[in-house]
């Protein structure tokens, strides 16, 4: 009874130190961990993210999301584009990292809300995605593995990177982006 | 009741792009929608918050900024479950038809740190258990806290049970005699991921099994602890159990857990002084699940070691075994191609399970409880979340001549 006295104590003195609004701190988050991925991925320190006014198509999997184009002082590099899709009884942020032709070079799960499926934010699964980088299409149990416990987030985000990659490649055979 | 109904009407229409899309992917359905508004007109008897949420869900909106990314569902419910209707039929016997299980999984998000999960169970259509009922406070993307009617992290089954993920229109039966599933106890513990390392862990205290009600002893030879759990109800607690997973997903297709529980039976008030009311308990499980294209295999290990059986069985009259030990092992295939939208996945399992694998000096081995089964068949996954199963099984003992077949069907659900 002494441990669950302690534990319930610690719990309580853990939740003192949380800032009041979690969004904040989360959009906060967002932006700082993609800067941190566009400066390893790309190796550049220095870079401005414009915010593109053009939208993908939002889908079942696209729930919501955003494009930035990566800037360095002379040229357009690539895009970051931040994403939400639903996981089983909630959703999660992703962050795609693409070069100027659209190649995919960095996927990161930012946010993940819930217990259940939370597996797909390891980051030795994710390379998948690159590795298969050069297929049209990202197809679970075959060139994307599952993972056995969190089918419906595998199959959320899976989903949702194509929905993204197909609307892209839209975008850029319109000359849009 | 009006103001809940407008109440409600509201909520719906407040949210509809983005909450009531995510949450319950029913954007087409407009006669689901109703239903689910009836059901919330219920549900919101107990949410009185509900007016607050959606004045609350509109701030959150207004406060997005930077990336105005984070809509996901910043509070509300979540409505689930699953269930099966089997149909057995052993050899030489009626069959029986059952609804075995309709279970309810209603969560509620008071913010997005703290959530409420819990499921109702029907089992058999007439009995009514809560299996789930806790609430998830995270503390960082790592670390949580549970506390409540938590399920005890031992091997595949007792927390992934869901009838479209595992083959076969029956559990595991190591599932239901080693352990004991599902097995659920009130607790308090961490949860987490460690992304870096592809791992994920839980740590819990929990209420132990009831080996001794005051009148007699729960526990016993043919299907070891089963008869010992407190699912929670009125239950009584004299000893602190642990119980902890470790599970590892860093290989590509390959999941593996390894599990481990310690601690000592119950006995109620009065019951406990006397020697053998008790028995300790430790249990170690190690399961794997692999996943190549369309080819599958899980394999899972319980051994569970149980102290002062001898005296305990001295005081009670049972033949509770000093030692259960149990293992299986499945390989399926998907013949489908990986385009289809439905899988019908063929598949075999190996079952070697003895709730006798040891007994103290003075009882000696059943050996009717070492049971050996074989079961064939396969899962036709015709959506996502909707199976229907057919198998057959050949069960025996290690005593000759005991192979009895049995067959039976299914049909499955989660949403």
């Amino acid at each position: 009874m002494k441990k669950i006295l302690f534990l319930f104590i610690l719990s309580l003195s853990l939740s003192a130190w949380t800032p009041a609004s979690r969004s904040e701190r989360e959009s906060k988050y967002i932006l700082k961990e993609t800067k941190k991925a566009i400066s390893s991925t790309f190796k550049i320190e220095r870079f401005l993210l414009e915010q593109e006014t053009i939208l993908l198509t939002s889908s079942a999997f696209l729930t919501e999301h955003s494009i930035f184009k990566i800037n360095t002082e002379t040229d357009s590099i690539g895009y970051a584009i931040v994403a939400t899709a639903p996981s089983k009884t909630d959703s999660f942020e992703y962050l795609l990292l693409l070069d100027s032709s659209l190649s995919l070079k960095k996927v990161k799960v930012l946010i993940y809300r819930e217990d259940y499926g939370g597996e797909i934010s390891s980051k030795r699964w994710l390379s998948q995605f690159l590795k298969s980088a050069n297929v049209d299409t990202y197809v679970y149990g075959d060139n994307i593995s599952a993972i056995s416990g969190a089918t419906i987030s595998v199959k959320s985000i899976t989903a949702s990177i194509n929905d993204v990659m197909d609307s892209l490649r839209t975008l850029q055979s319109q000359n849009k982006i | 009741m009006l103001f809940i109904i407008i109440l409600n009407s509201l909520f719906f229409k407040t949210r509809d792009s983005t909450f009531v899309q995510s949450l319950f992917r029913l954007n087409k359905n407009s006669k689901m929608r109703k239903t689910l508004t009836l059901v919330l007109i219920g549900l919101t008897l107990c949410t009185y918050g509900q007016n607050t949420s959606v004045q609350d869900t509109l701030q959150i909106s207004s406060n997005q900024r930077i990336l105005n990314n984070l809509a996901g569902i910043p509070q509300g419910i979540t409505l689930g479950g699953y269930g099966e209707v089997l149909y057995n039929k052993p050899e030489n016997l009626n069959a029986e038809i059952d609804i075995q299980r309709l279970v309810l999984l209603f969560g509620y998000k008071f913010d997005e740190r703290v959530q409420f999960v819990t499921e109702i169970e029907f089992e058999h259509v007439k009995e009514v258990y809560v299996e789930q009922a806790f609430v998830n406070y995270s503390l960082t993307s790592g670390l949580n806290i549970r506390a409540g009617l938590m399920l005890v992290p031992m091997g595949i089954i007792n927390e992934f049970h869901e009838p479209t993920i595992f083959n076969g229109v029956e559990r595991p039966s190591l599932d239901k005699y080693i352990i004991p599933t599902t097995w659920r106890e009130i607790g308090i513990g961490l949860s987490g991921r460690l992304n870096s390392i592809s791992a994920r862990y839980q740590a819990y205290l929990f209420n132990g099994f009831l080996s001794h009600n005051g009148e007699s002893g729960l526990l016993k030879g043919s299907n070891g602890l089963r008869s010992g759990r407190q699912k929670g109800a009125e239950s009584t607690m004299s000893n602190v159990n642990f119980a902890g997973k470790f599970d590892f997903y860093g290989i590509r297709g390959l999941r593996l857990g390894l599990s481990g529980y310690h601690g000592k039976t119950q006995a109620v008030d009065g019951q406990n002084e006397i020697p053998g009311s008790q028995v300790g308990l430790s249990m170690l499980g190690l399961d794997g699940r692999y996943t190549l294209k369309k080819f599958s295999a899980r394999g899972q290990y319980a051994i569970a070691s149980l102290s002062d059986t001898d005296l305990y069985n001295e005081l009670t009259g049972r033949d509770l075994g000093s030692k259960l030990m149990g293992y299986y092992l499945e390989a399926a295939y998907n013949v489908l191609p990986f385009i289809n939208k439905q899988r019908l996945v063929g598949f075999v399992r190996y079952e070697n399970y003895n709730t006798h694998h040891a007994v103290g000096e003075f009882i000696s081995k059943n050996e009717a409880f070492h049971r050996k089964e074989w079961t064939l068949g396969f899962s036709y996954h015709i959506a996502p979340g909707a199976v229907y199963k057919m198998d057959y099984q050949t069960k025996s003992t290690a005593i000759a001549n005991t192979t009895k077949g049995q067959f039976n069907m299914g049909v499955g659900i989660w949403f």
